[in-house]
């Protein structure tokens, strides 16, 4: 079914002339990528997707935490031409879309606003744009003290493209958004943990994306039959070998609660004890580092 | 900021009070309108649709990585009183119950969740004595 009405589309468009606006050609890029997956319910990767923690939170963590702000960890913007094909422009969009949410909360306005318009125009190209409300976002850039609205207006963007390309059987797009975005976020943390090697909390931060990356696997090898998406799934997996040498260990202990004002106040009780080397961070820094440029270059 | 929090309050509140009148389920209003009513200091992450589909359903849910050390907040939003018996529960990744809205027979509008343990957690929404069962959420996080 899904092939004829890929057909039919075709011919349509055919019958409309050569002459393809620029959002035409993404589109019908878009779907020649999503000839090949996914095998299986879109329902179940919809569902992992979801799964996947903001990058902001390491930027919060970093921030609160006392690290500087460093531009020279993130990607550049003025890397926004090299990424010519869906699936570069749909994995730099999650990049771009980390390094703004960083810059946000170190409140650079001056270089988001550089990222605004790299990711205005990668979500343009992979015709998602109209989901960026770059006009709203950047007035709000311009004074620090939008800060809480800035945050919420732009992740509340990044949800609506990835609910709109899972509607519409785009979800290929949104996993490799996700995954640039990730990757960025532990590209930042390994780098600030370089300096900081004796750092437990942020070793401890390193070795609980264990969780996160076998979340990523399982996403990306419902897509094995596109040679970008096994491609990385290849370089996932070499990185996942890494964190197989990190044990976390669980204990399930009972909750307690209260209600303060009017708000029901956990008290966890469960702890994760996570087991990781200076080694260990040091192999996970390397295969990120790669990884990531790979992706960026 | 205050504009546009104002904007955003008022156009969720507007929308959300007259999402069940005519007896269709519109999750994404009351989802959207749960946003604003996330505590000062938290910063939002996901808001999740609730739609029991008009009794049909019994439970609605989502999944996420909850990460140690960090304190998140999942609030409801529903038509009427006590919200509507919308009750939100959470689970760990082995199914034991982390947390729940509903304590000692009162409904509780949020819940506010200290993590001490990574790993995937269950957001399950379940009604109990609910008119509409319809209703939204809205995830958030501080540090």
């Amino acid at each position: 079914m899904k092939l004829v009405t890929i057909g039919f589309l075709a011919l349509f468009l055919a019958a409309c002339g050569s002459s393809k606006k620029p959002d035409e050609k993404a589109f019908l890029e878009s779907l020649d990528s999503a000839k090949s997956g996914p095998t299986i319910d879109e329902e179940v990767i919809s569902s992992i997707l979801q799964q996947i923690p903001s990058p902001l939170e390491i930027s919060v963590l970093l921030k609160e935490s006392g690290t500087k702000y460093n531009s020279t960890i993130l990607n550049t913007s003025d890397n926004l031409s090299k990424y010519n094909s869906n699936y570069k422009k749909a994995l730099n969009l999650g990049v771009y879309g980390t390094d703004l949410g960083y810059t946000n909360i170190y409140e650079q306005n001056q270089d988001g606003i550089k990222y605004l318009t790299s990711i205005k125009s990668l979500a343009d190209g992979l015709n998602i744009g109209q989901f960026f409300d770059i006009e709203t976002i950047g007035r709000l850039a311009t004074n620090s003290k939008n800060l809480d609205s800035l945050l919420l207006i732009t992740t509340q963007n990044f949800n609506s493209i990835n609910h709109y390309l899972q509607t519409q059987s785009r979800a290929n797009l949104s996993v490799l958004l996700l995954i640039g975005g990730w990757v960025e976020a532990m590209q930042i943390t390994c780098q600030v943990a370089a300096k900081d090697i004796k750092n437990k909390d942020l070793q401890e931060k390193i070795g609980e994306q264990k969780i996160i990356l076998e979340q990523i696997v399982l996403l990306l090898s419902f897509y094995k039959d596109d040679t970008n998406m096994a491609s990385l799934l290849k370089d996932m997996e070499d990185l996942k070998g890494a964190f197989d040498k990190i044990n976390i260990t669980y204990t399930y202990k009972e909750s307690t609660m209260e209600i303060v004002d009017g708000v029901a106040v956990i008290k966890d009780n469960s702890t994760t004890t996570i087991n990781i080397t200076e080694q260990d961070v040091a192999n996970i820094r390397n295969l990120t580092n790669s990884l990531r440029n790979k992706i960026i270059s | 900021m205050k504009k546009v929090l104002f904007i955003l309050v008022f156009v969720s509140a507007i929308s959300a009070a007259t999402t069940v009148l005519n007896g269709q389920c519109n999750p994404d209003n009351f989802a959207n309108a749960c946003i604003p009513k996330l505590a000062s200091g938290f910063n939002f992450l996901k808001s999740y649709k609730v739609d029991g589909e008009g009794g049909s359903k019994d439970k609605v849910e989502y999944s996420y990585v909850f990460t140690k050390g960090t304190q998140y907040m999942i609030n409801l939003c529903a038509n009427g009183a006590n919200t509507d018996g919308l009750i939100v529960t959470l689970f760990d990744s082995g199914r034991n119950k982390v947390a729940t809205s509903k304590i000692n027979g009162q409904f509780i509008s949020a819940i506010a969740y200290p993590c001490n343990a990574t790993g995937i957690y269950y957001i399950q929404y379940t009604f109990d004595g609910s008119a509409g069962n319809c209703g939204g959420s809205a995830l958030g996080f501080k540090r």
